[in-house]
């Protein structure tokens, strides 16, 4: 293997991959990044065998071949050259790449790249076509959700369903569910139903430029994967077996209670009462009181023993009864941090039953938060 | 009645599951079939806490040569024809399923002969493959031998406890059906030494001073209540006599040993008012209750019934314990030692005591000269003195794992686990959180414990509510979680429940043994701090160390380990060489 490419497109290509080396793997060759020539193209991946990245770069190439090399070191060096042209050679017999830069010159051992693991070709005649744009937003509206207990794989995953020209996507942690739906604009051959970690989906909005333009997806049948292809980058994901929440069942249809509030307002309600409520628990109590006549009006309130206490009062649109209701501020803060709309609904009906949030006017989304009770 | 195949229509019925799960099971399987089978004496010999052998001989009216085949073979039994029997049984078995279970995990020979026989027959069996029967000379009734058990299933052994904690289970289930059946003789020999003898005169108070001890056997209660058809008969601690959890409250229920939460919660709260927070009686209660009314085909190891109306059995429960705690006519006495086995004494005797816990030798933490880590202070901490620490200014987070902060005199290394472990044991204990804040599921989590983890789990349930969680039965064999404490919705999972039940569980289980509270406490604190490797925002940290300073123990964690290693300002200079050239 002998080629040229540029520092700056390498070293921000190694940013992407090395986010999938897991940094204790016992098996070493997972501590590599594997270089491959690629049709005209350098390529580059990792895999920690559950998520695995691909980026190609554009390259010269004299010679083909590959090899895998400590991601540690090779990515701590190329980010540590010049922005000029790296040349990479590779000496089959010592398994050693030469790296040479202007005037630096170093010689790194690698292992074979016979040993990394085979990343699948995804067979793209039957991906699914998302919109980069589209789906960041989805990602980002729903992985927050999901849960980080190990003892429960599945919850770590995000549900994403895809028929009848819409995709899905979902997530719980079993104190909140984050609920997004977008139409898809090509239709798709057949329904897809898996759950993907929601690290790979973050990873994925992360590498997933919006000059892209479009993401195609691919479930191979019977491998437990999902594989996404984009322009020049690639990710495969380990799908998570189990059976997902029935969270149609758990979101409630009818409330008593509609609130409607200034997003923004919201939100800096939370912000404020979070400073104090973060040294207990994170409560936040929201009493929600219609008025006579006008706008009623809704007192966020919080306390500490230890700190103090507070109160802001909004005005809001509220329809329907009164209620005093607790949540953990926390949660309320990471959904009203992805909705855009400038008004934003909670819907109630009673102090220990879910509360559904969602942006007005947008009815892609939803978000169900369950209370705290106090004691 | 002759033993016979139940039919399929009838086996399908029968809860069935694991049976054998450790020595004391296969105890108990074989004396109650001795009981079924009218002993007047039961002699059982244990060595290698059961796990090498157990032999139980009784006097009852044995098995003819004919039947013996089917004595070990599932489903087979000669107590019950139809599951319609189970309403009207009186035996202790009907599901013909123990000797089965044990006969294919051990090694099994059964010898006997009946009543109506003149010679007797031998039964050799290994590992469920029947060996041989031949006709041999023995005196009327069984003898059981089991060798070997789990011989052939390793992961079964691997999960049995220590020695000695299985003779404690045997010992304990022999002394509970003594009590229970002190018209019967029980001989137990252990290892060789006869560790329980009764004398089958139906003198249960001699039986409870084994159980307990002299004084306490003398001071029980007893407890006494016919009515309808339902007999309450046994015995309850006077409110002087209390434990630090439900882990001696025992019920019979038509003669045999079951947990029943209900009726234990049934129990403690009829001591209302007379104990104080966190103090529960002692009792052993045999209930007899008409067959039809109870349901005891729900657990595979008949561990648990199901009452048609539990609320009155539990109501006559309580009415029975209530009449003899004012027979007794009780004044509260708060005597010296009640108040010393309070919380606060004994978590900083087991905090600094070394022995009892993991916490890495002073060598290694005090290697290097100078530097303090509380240990060395230990003397001085367990008296309470010179706890509090300095107030510290954060620097920032090492490795994710240490905030290394700024004091007066010199600087901080905080371990983020032990320091947070510390927090939130402190403020479960001081009540900090006693305001029980919280978070709701969206959906009940369903837990399904194992046996041995249900008696557990039975066993801290009220700490575990204490505590923040709501943790409700939800049909046979399974829990449901509907809320976890508020200040670990972010960490919680379920492996810190089951985490807290085994920890518990590798407890030494002797009756009076150190508080379960605590145990408990510690290892949820420990599930649900943050874990070292976790980047945290300087908020975050900052946060953390506000929080240890308001600890009174903020040098240790639960554990006992160090939360923090000071290097002092002194340290530093002569380790630069500042000091002494100047
Ligand atoms: N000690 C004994 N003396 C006389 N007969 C016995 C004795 N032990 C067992 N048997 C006979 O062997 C049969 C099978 O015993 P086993 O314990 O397996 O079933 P069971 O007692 O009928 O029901 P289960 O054990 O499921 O409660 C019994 O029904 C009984 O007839
Ligand atoms: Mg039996």
């Amino acid at each position: 293997m002998k080629l040229s490419v540029s520092q700056p497109q390498l070293a921000h290509g190694l940013g992407i991959v090395t986010r999938a080396v897991s940094p204790r793997s016992t098996l070493p060759v997972l501590n590599n990044i594997l270089l491959a020539t690629d049709e005209g193209r350098l390529r580059l991946s990792a895999t920690n065998l559950e998520l695995g990245i691909t980026k190609w770069i554009g390259a010269q190439i004299q010679e083909e071949g590959s090899i895998t090399i400590p991601a540690r070191i090779f990515s701590d060096l190329i980010g540590a050259l010049p922005g000029n042209t790296v040349d990479l050679t590779l000496n089959t017999r010592t398994q050693t790449l030469n790296i040479h830069c202007g005037t630096s010159n170093f010689d790194i051992k690698g292992i074979d790249a016979q040993e990394f693991p085979p990343m699948p070709v995804p067979d793209l005649q039957n991906g699914v076509e998302l919109n980069i744009s589209d789906f960041k937003e989805m990602i980002q509206q729903v992985s927050f959700a999901a849960s980080t207990d190990e003892a429960r794989p599945v919850l770590q995953g995000v549900m994403m369903e895809i028929g009848n020209n819409e995709i899905t996507l979902a997530a719980t942690d079993g104190f909140r569910i984050s609920v997004k739906k977008t139409s898809l604009s090509t239709p798709v051959s057949a329904p897809v139903k898996v759950i993907i970690p929601a690290r790979s989906l973050s990873e994925l909005a992360r590498i997933a430029t919006n000059g892209d333009e479009t993401i195609s997806m691919v479930v191979p049948e019977g491998r437990g994967q999902a594989i996404f292809h984009l322009k020049d980058a690639e990710l495969v994901s380990q799908l998570i077996d189990g059976k997902f929440p029935d969270y149609n069942a758990i979101i409630p249809r009818s409330f008593k209670t509609n609130t409607t509030i200034t997003t923004v307002e919201f939100q800096k309600a939370c912000r404020q009462a979070e400073i104090i409520a973060r040294e207990s628990n994170n409560v936040i109590r929201m009493h929600i009181q219609p008025q006579e006549q006008g706008p009623g009006i809704v007192e966020f309130s919080t306390q500490s023993e230890e700190r103090g206490s507070g109160e802001v009062v909004l005005e809001a649109n509220i329809d329907g009864p009164e209620l005093l209701i607790a949540f953990n501020v926390s949660y309320l803060l990471n959904v009203l941090d992805v909705i855009s709309t400038p008004n934003t609904i909670l819907a109630t009906n009673a102090d220990n039953t879910p509360g559904l949030i969602r942006p007005v006017g947008d009815e892609s989304y939803l978000h169900v938060i369950m209370p705290m009770h106090l004691g | 009645m002759p033993i016979k195949i139940l039919p399929e229509s009838v086996t399908n019925k029968i809860a069935a599951g694991e049976v054998v799960e450790n020595p004391a099971s296969v105890v108990k399987e074989l004396m109650e079939n001795a009981i079924d089978a009218s002993a007047r004496s039961i002699q059982i010999r244990v060595e290698g806490g059961g796990k090498d052998l157990i032999i139980l001989s009784d006097d009852g009216i044995g098995i003819p040569i004919e039947e013996i085949a089917l004595a070990i073979t599932r489903f087979a039994t000669s107590k019950i024809d139809s599951i319609e029997d189970l309403q009207r049984i009186h035996s202790l078995g009907f599901r013909g399923e123990a000797l089965a279970s044990i006969a294919a995990v051990s090694m099994l020979r059964i010898q006997t002969r009946s009543k109506d026989e003149t010679e007797g027959s031998e039964l050799i069996c290994e590992h469920g493959k029947l060996k041989s029967i031949s006709r041999k000379g023995f005196p009327q009734g069984s003898s059981f031998e089991v060798r070997d058990l789990f011989s052939n299933v390793p992961a079964r052994l691997k999960f049995l406890k220590s020695e000695r904690t299985e003779r404690s289970r045997i010992t304990d289930l022999v002394l509970y059906y003594a009590l229970a059946y002190p018209h019967l003789r029980f001989i137990l020999e252990m290892e060789g030494r006869v560790v329980l003898q009764t004398a089958g005169n139906g003198n249960q108070r001699e039986i409870l001073a084994a159980v307990y001890d002299v004084e306490t056997a003398r001071q029980m209660l007893e407890v006494n209540l016919e009515e309808q058809g339902y007999s309450i008969h046994g015995f309850c601690s006077p409110v002087g006599i209390t434990r630090s959890n439900r882990r001696d409250i025992h019920f019979f229920i038509n003669g045999r040993l079951v947990q029943d939460v209900s009726l234990a919660s049934a129990l403690v709260n009829s001591y209302h008012s007379y104990l104080m927070v966190g103090r529960y009686p002692i009792a052993i209660v045999f209930l007899k209750v008409p067959p039809a009314d109870v349901d005891i085909n729900i657990h595979p190891a008949k561990a648990e019934v199901r009452f048609a109306d539990a609320r009155a059995v539990s109501g006559k429960l309580a009415r029975a314990v209530r009449l003899a705690l004012l027979a007794s006519s009780p004044a509260p006495t708060f005597n010296q030692t009640l108040w010393g086995s309070s919380n606060v004494e004994t978590k900083e005797y087991e905090i600094f005591n070394p022995s009892q816990h993991d916490f890495p030798p002073s060598s290694e933490t005090g290697s290097i000269e100078g530097i303090t880590t509380p240990e060395s202070n230990h003397v001085q901490a367990a008296l309470g003195l010179d706890e509090h620490m300095p107030l510290l200014r954060v620097v920032g987070q090492v490795g994710a794992t240490y905030i290394v902060a700024e004091g007066p005199d010199g600087l901080y290394l905080i371990d983020q686990h032990a320091a947070h472990e510390r927090i939130l044991y402190e403020q479960i204990l001081d009540k900090r959180v006693q305001k029980k804040d919280m978070q709701l599921l969206l959906d009940p989590i369903l837990f399904t414990p194992n046996a041995r983890e249900t008696v557990l789990l039975a066993s801290v349930e009220d700490t575990l509510e204490e505590i923040g969680f709501q943790v409700d039965a939800f049909g046979p064999g399974t829990y449901s979680i509907r809320a976890v404490p508020a200040f670990m919705s972010r960490t919680f999972s379920l492996r810190i429940i089951t985490d807290a039940l085994h920890e518990l569980d590798d407890e030494k289980s002797s009756a009076v043994s150190k508080e379960k509270e605590e145990v408990v406490i510690r290892s949820i604190c420990k599930g649900a701090a943050i874990k070292g490797g976790t980047i945290l925002s300087k908020e975050e940290q900052e946060n953390l160390i506000r929080q240890l300073e308001t600890c009174q123990n903020p040098r240790t964690c639960p554990h006992g380990r160090p939360t923090m290693i000071h290097l002092s300002v002194d340290i530093l200079e002569r380790q630069f060489g500042r000091k002494g050239s100047r």
